[in-house]
C-alpha cells in the first residue's frame, strides 16, 4: 500500500491520457456488461414464454396472409382445444412515430388459448358488445394515458378501409394484465371488425393462435398442423411461442454470436490502446524509473510498479464499466420490455469474466513495458542512452 | 579516519558499435570518511563512469570496488539495489524528481524501502526539508519550485535515509551562479557539520573549490593535477 502513491503519481503524470484510456476501458466493459445483460433479457424472455399454445404462420413468409378457412382444419386436429385467427393493423397514434398495433382476434377464443391473459368478465363482455372495442395491456394504457371510454384514432399504415381512408377509431373497453406486468403492451381488437372494414385481404389471417390440451405434445401437434397443409398452396410453419420468438430473433441474427464478436473486437482494440498507453508512459519515465532504481528499488520492484499501474487502470475502469451497465440496464429494460425482452441485469458470472479479462488486458499490455523497466540499466538510462 | 571508498585496479570498458573502448584503466582510489572529494575532468574523461562504479550503479569489468566496508563489484543486481538504499544518496544534474509528487513526497521515496511507520517517515522528511531550507515548500510540486529549490529537494532525498556516502553528478550544472553557490554551500555544510562523505563530479573549478580534495580524471586515469597539453 505504501507504494500506491508512486503508482498513482505515474497515472496522474498525464491526466488527459489516463482519463481517455480510462474512459475507453469503462466504455468497453460497459458494452460487455450491457450486451451480456441484453442476452440475459432475451433468455429470461424465453424462460417466461409459454409452450402451451402454438402460433401458425405462412411458411413462405411470416407476413404473408393465410385463408381464414385453414382455421377450421386446424381446429379439427386432435389436441387442439381453441383457436383464433389474427389479423393486424399497424398505424400511427397522434404522431407518426407513435406506432401502435391492433391485433384482431376472436376474444373468447383468445382467452381459451392463452391462460396467462387476465381481464375482467366486464371487459370481455364489453368486447363482445362493442365491434370497435379494444382490450389494452395495462402497461401500454399507463404509458399512453388511456382509460376506459377513450376513443383512440389510429391512422393505418398496413391496412386501409374500403372507403379509401386509413383512419380507424377504436374504443377502449377494458384492460388486460399478464403475470409479467411490463409485457402487457398489446392491443387486442375484434377480428370481425377489422375484417369487414379492410379494403383487401378479407377473410385472411396473418397467423392462427392455437390452444392445445397438453404442452408436452406441442411438437407433435405442431407437426400435425404443418403436415395437414404440406401439399397445399398454403404451407404452414407451426411453433410454440418460445420457438416463434427465437425464429424472430434469428431473423436479426445469432444474438450470442453477434454479442461475442462485438465483445472480442472491442477488447482486442482495447488491448492495443492500453499497450500503447503503457509503452508511452514507460518511455517517457525512463529517467524517473532509473532514479527509483538508483535510490534502491530493485529491478523486480520497478517492474511491479509498472505492472500495478496497468492492473489498477484496467481493473478500476472495468469495475466502473460493469457497475455502469448494472445501473443502466433497468432503464433499458423499461424501454425494451414492450419488445418482449425480459428483465436485464449483469450476471454474476460476467463480473468474474470481467475481472479475468481486465487481468489479462493488464498483463498483456503491462508485461512488455514492465519488462523494459526491469531491464533498464541505470547508468545508461540516466545518461539518456 | 577510515576509508569509505577503496578502488583497486578498476577497469571499465564499453562496447561502442563493434569496438570495445576502455574508459577506466587500472584505476586506484581511496576516499576517507568525512571527505568532500571533487572529481574533475573534461567531457568523456570517465568521471561519471567512475562515480557510477562508486555508487553501485554500474559494475567494473576488472578490479575491486569496496564501499562502506563491503565489496560491491560482485553483488547481484538485487543485492546492489538494497546496498544502494542503505549506503548511497544520489544527486544528479537534472534533479530527477517525480513531477506529480510534492517536495515532501519526493523526499519520502527512499524511506518507502524502509520499515519506518508513516508518522516516522513524515518526521524525517520534515527534518530533511528543514536542513535544506525548504520546510515551507513541502507541499509544492517540482514545477512550482526554482531549479535551485528542486536541487535542494533532490539533496534532501539523497540525505533522508542517512547514507554513508553522497554522490553528486554535476549538481550545479543546470543552475545559475547564485543558485549554484547556495547548493555548494549546502553540500559543504553537510560535509562539515554533519560529517557526510561527499563525492562530486564537476567540470567547474569554482564548484570544485568547495571540496576538501580535488582529483582529475583524464583519459581514464586519476591524477592529482590536471594534465597540461604542450603549447
Amino acid at each position: 500500500m505504501k507504494y500506491l502513491p508512486l503508482v498513482w503519481a505515474a497515472l496522474r503524470r498525464r491526466p488527459g491520457r489516463t482519463l481517455l484510456t480510462l474512459l475507453s476501458i469503462v466504455t468497453a466493459f460497459f458494452l460487455f456488461g450491457a450486451l451480456q445483460g441484453f442476452n440475459v433479457g432475451i433468455n429470461s424472455a424465453f424462460q417466461l414464454m409459454n409452450v402451451a399454445h402454438l402460433v401458425v404462420n405462412n411458411r413462405v413468409s411470416m407476413n404473408a396472409p393465410m385463408p381464414l378457412a385453414l382455421g377450421a382444419q386446424i381446429a379439427a386436429i386432435p389436441g387442439v382445444t381453441a383457436l383464433t385467427p389474427i389479423n393486424f393493423m399497424a398505424g400511427a397514434y397522434q404522431r407518426p412515430t407513435n406506432i401502435q398495433v391492433v391485433l384482431g382476434v376472436d376474444i373468447d377464443q383468445l382467452f381459451k388459448v392463452n391462460s396467462d391473459l387476465h381481464a375482467s368478465s366486464e371487459a370481455r363482455e364489453a368486447m363482445r358488445r362493442t365491434r370497435t372495442g379494444v382490450l389494452v395491456g395495462r402497461a401500454l394504457a399507463q404509458k399512453q394515458g388511456w382509460k376506459i371510454g377513450d376513443r383512440i384514432p389510429i391512422h393505418g399504415y398496413t391496412m386501409s378501409k374500403r372507403d379509401g381512408s386509413a383512419d380507424f377509431t377504436f374504443d377502449v373497453v377494458g384492460f388486460y394484465e399478464l403475470d409479467q406486468p411490463e409485457w402487457a403492451v398489446r392491443i387486442w381488437g375484434n377480428y370481425a371488425y377489422l375484417n369487414e372494414a379492410r379494403a383487401s385481404d378479407k377473410d385472411t389471417a396473418i397467423e392462427f393462435y392455437v390452444g392445445i390440451d397438453d404442452p408436452a405434445k406441442s411438437a407433435r401437434i405442431a407437426q400435425a398442423i404443418d403436415d395437414t397443409f404440406a401439399n397445399s398452396g398454403n404451407q404452414t410453419i407451426t411453433q410454440n411461442e418460445k420457438e416463434f420468438f427465437k425464429g424472430v430473433m434469428s431473423q436479426i441474427g445469432d444474438i450470442d454470436l453477434v454479442v461475442n464478436i462485438i465483445v472480442i473486437a472491442v477488447f482486442f482494440t482495447l488491448l492495443f490502446l492500453i499497450a500503447n498507453t503503457m509503452a508511452q508512459s514507460v518511455r517517457e519515465r525512463i529517467p524517473e524509473l532509473a532514479t527509483l532504481k538508483s535510490i534502491g528499488f530493485t529491478d523486480s520492484g520497478v517492474q511491479w510498479l509498472v505492472l500495478t499501474e496497468a492492473l489498477l487502470l484496467s481493473i478500476v475502469a472495468a469495475t466502473f464499466g460493469l457497475l455502469l451497465a448494472e445501473a443502466v440496464l433497468p432503464r433499458i429494460t423499461s424501454v425494451m420490455s414492450s419488445q418482449g425482452i425480459g428483465p436485464m441485469h449483469v450476471p454474476r458470472a460476467v463480473y468474474g469474466y470481467g475481472a479475468l479479462i481486465a487481468l489479462l488486458l493488464a498483463l498483456m499490455s503491462g508485461v512488455p513495458p514492465a519488462a523494459r523497466a526491469r531491464r533498464l540499466r541505470i547508468a545508461a538510462a540516466l545518461a539518456g542512452r | 579516519m577510515a576509508a569509505v571508498v577503496v578502488l583497486k585496479n578498476v577497469v571499465k570498458r564499453y562496447v561502442r558499435g563493434k569496438q570495445r573502448v576502455e574508459v577506466l584503466h587500472s584505476l586506484d582510489l581511496t576516499v576517507e570518511s568525512g571527505e568532500f572529494l571533487a572529481l574533475m575532468g573534461p567531457s568523456g574523461s570517465g568521471k561519471t563512469t567512475l562515480l557510477n562504479l562508486i555508487g553501485g550503479l554500474d559494475r567494473p569489468d576488472e578490479g575491486e570496488v569496496m564501499v562502506a566496508g563491503e565489496r560491491i563489484d560482485g553483488l547481484s543486481s538485487g543485492q546492489l539495489a538494497k546496498w544502494r538504499a542503505r549506503h548511497v544518496g544520489f544527486v544528479s544534474q537534472f534533479y530527477n524528481l517525480l513531477p506529480v509528487l510534492s517536495a515532501e513526497r519526493n523526499v519520502e521515496v527512499p524511506l518507502l524501502l524502509t520499515n519506518l511507520s508513516r508518522a516516522q517517515r513524515k518526521r524525517n522528511v520534515q527534518a530533511a526539508l528543514e536542513l535544506v531550507g525548504l520546510a515551507d515548500r513541502a507541499k509544492h510540486k517540482p514545477a512550482e519550485l526554482s531549479g535551485g529549490q528542486q536541487q535542494r529537494v533532490a539533496i534532501a532525498r539523497a540525505l533522508i535515509a542517512d547514507p554513508t556516502l553522497i554522490v553528486c553528478d554535476e549538481p550545479t550544472g543546470d543552475l545559475d551562479r547564485e543558485s549554484a553557490e547556495d547548493i555548494l554551500n549546502l553540500l559543504k555544510t553537510l560535509n562539515q557539520k554533519q560529517g557526510k562523505t561527499i563525492i562530486m563530479v564537476t567540470h567547474d573549478p569554482r564548484a570544485a573549490a568547495y571540496a576538501s580534495r580535488k582529483l582529475y580524471v583524464d583519459k581514464g586515469r586519476l591524477t592529482a593535477e590536471p594534465e597540461r597539453t604542450a603549447a
